[in-house]
């Protein structure tokens, strides 16, 4: 299929990446025609896997001679269709640059490639008491350079911020091939944040190709609760209670019931099945505050209305309840074929407001809708079940999951809290911008990519072709 | 889109149990040939998503999606790291069913699986096969007939253990007697296995003595199935499990086990492969029965009468520990020996490449794994690894024999029977 490719282009190419590196056969490019968000599927012409910067560097100066645009991917787990290539037939994968390459205790930092996978940066430490703070529930397989992308979070970011409040410099090749170092190793620093704009451009400024990451110290301990409610609405009151009282759990997690069959019977944890919505609370600093601290998240999930509240006995519990809270977007596989997840965000005493108009949305859509979310910042994660195989439902599934977004932005939110834009939200972005702003947007992108070359189609929708672009541009039926 | 619903035209594999799969994508990092390769088409989601556009009439089956089912292990790490419950297992057999039918392979790749598929499973012509490399190690000359063979028959050659290298047989002692209600336990000898790995069902069977269950034999043991299951034999799959279901629950044992731990998951899944035969009950019996010698052996403590000071790191059987899901019962049974300290190594649990007859017709990969696996030993420092499934252990042990290490490959069985037996000798 590289057949809209120059072949003598693929020739250089494949000098550069080498064969291995080089995947241009229609059989194997059909697996890369999506990532997690499945919705839509477009497969790239050529598929690149470089092993190096100086791999990208020349890779991106080929096309940019060319004028051939691209689309960068890690692991291809992301959620939003960050990966899917649009108008862009060259893909390159970061998977094979995955190395860890220096770990700096003393001065609390690693140096990572971009395709090394988010949990073995964790791993790699771990023994000496630190941690990498942005833990997304794909934390097993997805990747820094992905994370970056779309400035990843995780339940923990509720304390600890996002991946942008991680990320203290990258290495990322501009479009035309040219090789910059942006932040540094230092914390402080002057000038425009420039890494800043880097985290959460979803690709659009080029490839990165290595960061350098905050590390963490492992708090003393940990105290994790799992606190059983009637409903959503008491459990939304304990969230309030617990942030407005000055308590900053380590993570905030809510389930509502439709999520806690399907992981319970994946994960035997032994929820409650009569439970309306469950948190898990996580507490975590020095031992000597604990005691204290937990005497009063209990009374205020008790007073909030929950049923029965348990402290996690010891770190096999506690491991399973986060276990089965992370893969919690897997295992909704056993409730339906096919699942699309929201990720908007709203100020957490609105919480109550938008779980109601979730309900609302599902009967009127006539599609499940399940919820498991980051209750302690407010970013939600409906997660809509649909049969691909079902006339019309994967329409309806698209649709429940517009009007949740434009709830959220009407109640003072944001369309995403970490899946990023993609090419699933692009036609949303009018919801929350105006023309001007979209428009300073766009020149900000034309600073790194002038041509427009990197991940074409993502983030920020052409004028006047705004509102209809949310409808699936799928080339191949599913 | 709509218009185009999701449809199967073609019988590649039970087409509703790809539904299972949402995509998510987090079972790569579990998945042995994605972390060598890192490309999707290795991966699990990848193979996944092969099967679905096969099934669905979006690609045919081609020299390189073919090969990229092929070069799955079926050790089903995926299976353990899958939140959906995905039965991938069961795909990827039936896919591979499809790709025997419809796909033919390139000459020396289909000679090679053919020879393994026309030996292997019967013991009396492995063993006549086998016949001139025992005499070659009888007379020690197998290091000099080594190298004048080519790499691939060499690569072959390494993975055959000397013959009696870990027989104990010598310093057991006499069994005490057993109680008639003891529970009854089969240790099914495998096909291979009964003729490589002799020691491991010896020591297995004399492990459950002492442990004070009474050991029931097959009269003769056939292949359990499980190479044509990974093969794409099907049918032949189905006559094994006939057989062994016919010989095996008219001995009524309260538990069946097996040295190798792909055997045990092929029998536990005679209740799928045999579910519409006049067999199915039975099946369902012996299905239900299958354990493994470690929390049998936790059931029942061995007394151990001295210590035995030693490092040991212990490397996870995929269908032990992805198949019936046993990870702990080895290391707890590990950990009650006197003196004995169990060091874990990185991905304990990640395929060491053996994987039934994969190394013998994927040598490439398989090599590529055995030598992570190596490395992943070499750094834990121990002195032995311990293991519950013969493959894995000709396999690792020809790769640390090729590094010169010093570090012993024991079966769990063997290794169990060592401990024992140390305290007994020095008793004595």
């Amino acid at each position: 299929m590289a057949s809209s490719i120059d072949p003598k282009l693929v020739e250089e190419l494949a000098a550069i990446v080498g064969v291995e590196g080089i995947v241009s056969r229609a059989s194997e490019l059909k697996v890369y025609e999506c990532d997690g968000w499945t919705v839509e599927k477009s497969a790239p012409d050529i598929l690149l896997l470089p092993r190096s910067v100086e791999q990208v560097s020349r890779v991106l100066r080929a096309l940019d001679r060319k004028g051939i645009a691209f689309v960068p991917r890690g692991a291809g787990t992301g959620l939003s269709g960050g990966a899917l290539p649009l108008n862009a037939p060259v893909m390159i994968c970061t998977s094979r640059m995955n190395k860890i390459l220096t770990i700096d205790y003393a001065n609390r930092r690693v140096e990572v490639e971009s395709g090394a996978v988010n949990l073995h940066v964790t791993n790699a430490v771990k023994a000496k008491g630190f941690f990498y703070a942005p833990d997304p529930s794909s934390q097993m397989a997805c990747t820094i350079g992905g994370n970056i992308a779309e400035n990843s979070g995780g339940p923990h970011t509720l304390k600890y911020g996002v991946t942008t409040n991680h990320v203290l410099g990258v290495e990322l090749v501009l479009p035309d091939g040219e090789v910059v170092e942006l932040g540094g190793a230092v914390e402080e620093r002057c000038g425009y944040d420039l890494v800043g704009a880097v985290v959460g451009s979803e690709g659009t400024y080029g490839v990165v190709t290595r960061a350098t990451l905050r590390l963490m110290r492992e708090p003393e301990g940990h105290r994790t609760f799992l606190a059983t409610f009637p409903d959503v609405e008491s459990a939304t009151r304990a969230v309030s209670r617990i942030i407005a009282s000055g308590i900053v759990p380590g993570a905030i997690e809510m389930m509502d019931k439709l999520i806690l069959r399907a992981v319970d019977d994946a994960f035997h944890v032994g929820f409650d099945q009569a439970a309306g919505a469950v948190l898990i609370i996580e507490l975590d600093g020095m031992e000597v505050g604990f005691a204290e601290c937990s005497s009063r998240v209990i009374e205020m999930a008790r007073a909030a209305g929950a049923k029965d509240v348990k402290l996690a006995r010891d770190e096999a519990e506690r491991q399973l309840l986060w276990k089965a809270r992370k893969r919690a977007f897997g295992a909704v596989g056993r409730l339906a074929p096919n699942y699309c997840t929201q990720d908007g965000v709203v100020p957490r005493t609105r919480l109550p407001d938008i779980l109601r108009v979730i309900s609302q949305v599902s009967e009127r859509y006539q599609l499940s809708i399940g919820n498991v979310f980051h209750a302690g910042d407010g970013n939600l994660h409906p997660i809509i079940l649909y049969d691909e195989r079902e006339a019309g439902q994967v329409e309806r599934a698209l649709g429940a999951g517009r009007d949740i977004l434009k709830a959220c932005v009407e109640m003072g939110g944001s369309l995403t809290g970490e899946h990023g834009i993609g090419a699933e939200k692009i036609g949303e972005m009018p919801l929350m911008f105006s023309p001007d702003d979209l428009a300073a947007m766009m020149e900000l992108r034309h600073v790194f990519d002038p041509k427009e070359r990197a991940n074409p189609g993502k983030i920020i929708p052409r004028p006047g072709a705004c509102v209809e672009v949310a409808a699936p541009r799928r080339q191949v039926p599913i | 889109m709509s218009e185009h619903p999701a449809s199967a035209h073609r019988d590649v594999t039970d087409y509703e149990l790809l539904f299972d799969c949402v995509h998510c994508g987090l079972c790569a990092e579990a998945c042995p040939t994605y972390v060598a390769t890192r490309s999707e088409m290795d991966s699990p989601r990848g193979r996944i998503y092969l099967m679905k556009a096969l099934a669905e009439g979006r690609m045919d089956l081609d020299a390189d999606a073919a090969r990229h089912l092929d070069l799955c292990l079926g050790c089903r790490g995926c299976e353990s790291a899958c939140p959906s419950g995905v039965k991938y297992g069961r795909l990827i057999e039936a896919a591979r069913v499809f790709v025997e039918c419809e796909y033919r392979r390139a000459g020396f790749d289909r000679f090679r699986r053919a020879a393994v598929s026309v030996v292997f499973p019967y013991p009396a012509r492995l063993r006549a096969l086998l016949m001139p490399v025992r005499i070659l190690d009888w007379l020690g000359l197998r290091k000099v007939v080594r190298t004048a063979l080519p790499v691939a028959a060499r690569e072959w050659l390494d993975l055959l253990p000397r013959h009696g290298t870990n027989s104990t047989e010598a310093n057991w002692p006499a069994p005490g007697a057993i109680a008639d209600d003891a529970p009854a336990v089969i240790v099914h000898h495998g096909c291979v296995a009964q003729v490589l790995a002799k020691s491991e069902n010896a020591n297995s069977e004399r492990l459950l003595a002492a442990a004070g269950y009474r050991v029931v034999k097959i009269p003769s043991t056939k292949c359990c199935g499980a190479l044509d299951l990974h093969a794409g034999n099907g049918e032949r799959a189905r006559e094994f499990a006939r057989a062994n279901v016919l010989a095996i629950s008219k001995l009524k044992p309260d538990a069946i086990i097996s040295a190798a731990s792909g055997c045990s998951t092929a029998i536990a899944e005679y209740r799928e492969i045999l579910k519409d035969d006049t067999l199915a009950p039975e099946a369902e019996m012996l299905a239900s029965k299958v354990k493994d010698l470690s929390s049998l052996l936790l059931e029942r403590p061995l007394q151990f009468s001295a210590r035995f000071d030693c490092v040991v790191t212990y490397h996870d059987a995929c269908h032990l520990a992805h198949g019936l899901g046993v990870r702990e019962a080895p290391r707890v049974l590990l950990r009650s020996v006197p003196g004995l300290k169990l060091v874990e190594m990185e991905n304990s649990d990640l395929c060491c490449g053996s994987a039934g007859s994969y190394n013998l017709t994927e040598p490439k990969m398989a090599r590529e794994l055995a030598r992570r696996k190596a490395d992943s030993i070499a750094a834990t420092g121990a002195q032995y690894v311990v293991l519950a499934n013969p493959g894995c252990e000709f396999q690792i042990a020809a790769e640390l024999r090729r590094r010169g290490s010093s570090i012993r490959v024991m079966h769990l069985a063997d290794f169990f029977a060592l401990a024992m037996t140390r305290g007994a000798k020095q008793n004595r």
